[in-house]
């Protein structure tokens, strides 16, 4: 877990250094508590939720809590709702991530608009295409990963 | 009554996790300008390992280009630039100090203070939440940066101040396309000042343009006037992009920076209290 939130800093670090628009594009904290919550339940992805949205604001000079509150939301809803149905193949996987991550997006906009008082910036439209590229990265992430875990329990 | 408890206990800790961010957040909101001691502790444990993540990939990067790269002409380009770099600054500084400065001899003492005001610094990460609104820079209060020093681009553009939270190596910097900034400027030879706010979106529009001044256009250049006691007179800001004539007391002008954030990589942070000299 400690391993995965540090590649997914690293990532964001990396990634704002080679292009600004790739922040926009990707959100691998979110692809990081989709994963626990799905692995270890509601309660687990609510806590990362709330910790991994606590770095997201520290990049940030706007107030802590605001990603913080729409990454706790959405772990929680990853852990409740994989518990109660199969979310493992990967077209489901990939609709279960993108309306998560659609979720949290509204979320985070909903609560920076209200507190600042001012429209999100989309970055020129980049923002709406979030979800949908990350859910592909992560459906496929998420399939690699449980393919080479059954290979390893095998 | 247990199992009552422990059938819920997953929705009150999701509970308790979002009121906890919630008093954080209106702990957070009026406080304004003040120092935040919860977000100075966050910035000083996560700023260093992004500097450090930045600083490996930049190593790795740099390595390839001088190694395995043209080593000399790489070389003596980069040290090329960074004498541009510096001599474009101070040559910023002087022409707005001569512009006060009349005579040789007051200019003479000035110059050698001068020379030690740019301080270079690299970015090493943009807002999660807006890259409009705010960067950090690798340099912080062990480098001498202090709260309101103006930071320009490498052509000398004004690009923002520092801001908290300041720590040993890393800083803070609001840009002027931040919601929250406020820059008073003034358009090139022209004398009708008014305030440049962001919009956070990689615009400003400039704010408390009388109806009844007609001097100000389209295409016009926006300098800071220095009334704001942050930003000396001088500096290049942006450019007006358009002039809506409106009901009312004051014009809409809408403004662009003149910084281009694809090009802000390397920054000068005006070290020296430029109220001493403007």
């Amino acid at each position: 877990m400690v391993l995965s939130v540090i590649v997914a800093f690293l990532l964001y670090s990396v990634l704002g250094k080679i292009s600004l628009s790739l922040l926009h594009l990707f959100n691998f904290f979110s692809l990081v508590v989709i994963y626990f919550a799905i692995e270890k339940g509601e309660i687990y992805g609510a806590c990362l939720g709330a910790f991994c949205g606590l770095i997201q604001d520290s990049f940030s000079i706007s107030v802590f809590g605001v990603a913080g509150i729409a990454k706790t939301i959405m772990g929680f809803l990853a852990g409740y709702f994989s518990g109660k149905i199969n979310v493992t193949p990967l077209k489901r996987s990939f609709f279960f991530i993108l309306i998560l991550n659609c979720v949290e997006l509204l979320i985070w906009a909903g609560l920076y608009s209200f507190i600042f008082s001012v429209r999100v910036n989309t970055g020129g439209g980049l923002l709406f295409f979030q979800p949908l590229l990350t859910a592909s990265l992560g459906a496929t992430v998420f399939y690699q990963l449980r393919k080479k875990k059954n290979l390893i329990l095998d | 009554m247990f199992f009552f408890w422990k059938k819920r206990i997953n929705f009150i800790v999701l509970l308790s996790l979002v009121l906890f961010q919630l008093i954080l957040i209106s702990v957070q909101v009026p406080m304004g300008e003040e120092d935040n001691y919860f977000k100075r502790i966050v910035f000083s444990i996560f700023s260093p390992l992004q500097h450090g993540v930045v600083s490996f990939f930049r190593g790795i990067g740099g390595f390839w280009e001088n190694y395995v790269g043209l080593v000399h002409v790489h070389k003596e380009n980069e040290s090329l630039k960074e004498e541009v770099f510096f001599l474009r600054q101070r040559m910023n500084l002087l022409q707005s100090v001569l512009k006060i400065y009349k005579t040789e001899k007051d200019i003479s003492d000035l110059f050698f203070e001068l020379q030690k005001s740019v301080l270079p610094a690299r970015v090493i990460g943009m807002d999660a939440s807006n890259v409009w609104k705010s960067l950090v820079i690798n340099k912080g209060s062990l480098d001498g940066v202090k709260k309101n020093m103006v930071v320009l681009d490498k052509h000398g553009h004004l690009v923002g101040r520092i801001v908290d939270p300041i720590s040993f190596k890393e800083t803070r910097v609001q840009m002027i396309t931040d919601t929250e900034s406020g820059v008073s400027v003034v358009p090139l030879g022209k004398g009708v000042p008014g305030v440049l706010i962001g919009e956070g979106n990689g615009k400003c529009r400039l704010e408390f343009i009388l109806s009844t001044d007609a001097v100000i256009a389209e295409g016009d250049r926006l300098v800071t006037a220095g009334f704001d006691g942050i930003y000396f007179p001088g500096i290049e800001v942006g450019r007006v992009t358009s002039v809506v004539e409106k009901e009312g007391l004051f014009k809409t002008v809408q403004a662009e920076p003149t910084f281009k954030i694809q090009d802000i990589d390397l920054l000068a942070i005006i070290t020296v209290d430029t109220k001493e000299f403007f």
